[in-house]
């Protein structure tokens, strides 16, 4: 049974909407800013910050201040509706959704543990309540009208394309009609320190697949897909016709030099789909900007396509990495580059690395024919997805 | 869809010494107590380090995460201004901390995801396992529950009301779930439902009993606290009481405002 993507959802710091985000790119504005500006934090370290407080969020979403929902689940909203719309999805069925995120409602969370470590009878009840990641999934579906089955997935930074995987399963099971698959994640203290306390946020702006690389920054945002059975969707974006999680099993934080998990899921996501490496038109890399990252997934290129590597680029020096969601916005970027026909550039790419010497895409491409997108998702704990998309 | 259970082993059963579940030192030294119960009940479940690599998917659910490593780091965060944090806590803070850690024991390259959807957590893993099994895409699953309780936790349930009625819980099980019976099958599940509305013990019955021979398991999640995964719980006391002789069990669980789930467990004869 084939399961396709009938519509898209994303809002990041690039801007709120698809095409808004679309439209940043193809200029070649990166949403990296030099500091945080809404996020309360000591580091002054770049980001890809959605220049929006929770008070302006809630407001485009008119949805009343008093709510108090988190940003992880104000910016799913945002992307969740975006989606739903723009698949015209009919109510009267049953829709589903699965969405994904690494901090929940850690930035509230935050506030309260800064009073409730002084008093543990202080700290507003109502900045804790959303603190688990079902809440954000919750709050998501009544704000956007989901009736049916819905689940949470948290599997680090590839956490939406995992969502991605199970909602094709509810789907072929016959369990939803429609499923909404994706994920959220807000900026917060808790990422930024843990990233910081890792040495793997780069002071500058991140420049992924270059030899000069020093790390990622951080970003915020949520990408969502509405995925239906081919034969109930007349109109569609194209096939999602194969997908893999297979695991590194290497380092609790760090990737095989072989690029071993990240091998293993390209190569079953293509082999799902019957379809040979050489036939793969573009891939939206992880691509994180680390030093470890970028060399592992080289590797795993090479393993997999030899003297033959598709066009790949990343295209984390627009967003930053939005951990749970860099899958749900990867999937949709590379859903559009196949609707578009376009090719992303990786921003701040200069120097190959030394070792693999792999040249990304390095400028817009557009009017040229893509079938066919690879996009990965790679988190801690080993964690490899890839997610196959053909027209 | 239906799966067969061939062993579930909850935290109270580990009796192998962990010294020999999880030889090295440091690794144990750094693990919290969540991960460590967690990693320790799952390698008791499949008998030995040395069989992780005989599974084709490892599948957790839990509601709450690392809830000690979160809040150390949070708490790091605030008390040392942002400055010269030690990683491990946020490392640690990961849901899927516990999956990634039993796939590298073991250097297991499957499928490896981790459900965090509060108290349909373990439901919807189990779902994904009958999946998989259903598409054919594994044929040995390790299927996983974890929940920690905290001070912390324990208190801001507390300010919200949540204990009046029910002590707090934790816990954490694990399970052999296979697509094909083995001499080894304890049980079966033939039925996996997530009802929109409460059904009552009467619904119950007549929706998914199929014979008169039936013990049905309604919310008795209250007999082990509440925390986000304790269906779990009553999901192993199902698999025991099928092992004692009982032909069919239905477990019936809502809680924490989420809507039901409804599992059917059979003997396999």
């Amino acid at each position: 049974m084939g399961i396709v993507v009938t519509g898209v959802g994303m809002i990041s710091a690039l801007g709120v909407g698809v095409d808004c985000n679309l439209v940043s790119i193809r200029k070649g504005l990166s949403g990296i800013s030099a500091t945080p500006k809404i996020l309360k934090t000591g580091n002054k370290l770049p980001v890809g910050e959605l220049q929006m407080t929770n008070d302006e969020l809630h407001k485009l979403l008119t949805i009343q201040p008093q709510e108090h929902l988190s940003r992880t689940a104000l910016l799913g909203i945002w992307a969740v509706r975006e989606a739903l719309k723009n698949a015209n999805v009919d109510y009267s069925k049953r829709i589903g959704l699965v969405s994904s995120t690494s901090v929940g409602g850690m930035d509230l969370t935050e506030h309260f543990f800064e009073k409730f470590i002084e008093d543990d009878k202080a700290g507003r009840l109502r900045d804790v309540r959303m603190h688990d990641c079902a809440a954000s999934t919750d709050a998501i579906a009544r704000h956007c009208g989901i009736n049916g089955y819905r689940t949470t997935i948290s599997t680090a930074c590839s956490s939406a394309a995992n969502a991605v995987i199970t909602g094709a399963k509810l789907l072929k099971h016959n369990i939803v009609d429609y499923v909404v698959v994706g994920g959220s994640d807000a900026l917060s203290a808790f990422t930024v320190n843990g990233f910081k306390s890792l040495m793997i946020l780069d002071e500058k702006h991140c420049r992924p697949f270059d030899e000069s690389r020093a790390g990622l920054n951080l970003g915020e945002g949520a990408g969502y897909l509405v995925l239906q059975r081919e034969e109930d969707a007349p109109l569609y974006y194209c096939h999602l016709s194969g997908y893999a999680n297979r695991n590194d099993a290497h380092h609790q934080t760090a990737s095989s030099a072989e690029g071993n998990g990240a091998y293993l899921a390209m190569a079953d996501a293509l082999k799902m789909a019957g379809m040979s490496p050489e036939n793969v038109d573009y891939i939206n890399a992880h691509g994180t900007g680390t030093g470890n990252n970028d060399a592992s997934e080289s590797a795993a290129f090479i393993r997999l396509f030899g003297n033959n590597i598709p066009p790949f680029s990343s295209t984390k020096a627009f967003t930053g990495h939005t951990l749970a969601a860099a899958g749900g916005i990867e999937a949709v970027l590379s859903v559009m580059a196949i609707k578009t026909g376009c090719l992303y550039p990786n921003l701040n790419f200069n120097t190959p690395i030394s070792a693999y010497g792999l040249t990304p895409v390095c400028k817009y491409t557009d009017c040229t024919r893509v079938d066919s997108v690879l996009t990965n998702s790679f988190g801690f704990g080993g964690n490899c997805s890839s997610l196959l998309f053909t027209r | 869809m239906k799966c067969y259970i061939d062993r579930v082993t909850t935290e109270h059963d580990v009796v192998t010494d962990i010294k020999l579940l999880i030889p090295d030192a440091g690794l144990r030294r750094r693990m919290s107590r969540v991960i460590k119960s967690a990693v320790t009940t799952a390698v008791e479940c499949v008998g030995g380090i040395e069989n992780i690599g005989s599974y084709d998917a490892i599948i957790t659910a839990t509601g709450w995460g690392c809830l000690t490593d979160s809040e150390r780091f949070l708490r790091n965060i605030i008390v040392d201004k942002e400055q010269l944090l030690n990683p491990t806590p946020f490392i640690q803070s990961t849901f899927n901390t516990v999956g990634g850690q039993i796939a590298l024991l073991n250097h297991n390259h499957c499928y490896n995801v981790t459900y965090v959807n509060r108290s349909h957590s373990f439901e919807d893993a189990l779902l994904d396992a009958m999946m998989r099994i259903a598409d054919g895409e594994s044929e040995n699953i390790l299927v996983g529950a974890f929940d920690e309780q905290t001070p912390s936790q324990h208190r801001i349930m507390e300010r919200m009301g949540i204990f009046r009625n029910i002590n707090d819980g934790e816990g954490a099980v694990f399970a052999q779930i296979r697509a094909h019976r083995s001499a080894e099958s304890i049980a079966q599940v033939t039925a996996i439902d997530f009802p929109a509305h409460s059904l009552s013990k009467q619904e119950c019955l007549e929706k998914f009993a199929t014979s008169e021979n039936v013990v049905l398991m309604y919310n008795t999640y209250t007999l082990h606290g509440l925390y986000p995964t304790v269906s779990a719980r009553c999901f192993a006391e199902a698999t025991r009481l099928i092992q004692n002789g009982t032909k069919e069990v239905i477990v019936y669980n809502e809680y924490f405002g989420a809507t039901p789930t409804v599992l059917r467990i059979q003997c396999v004869g």
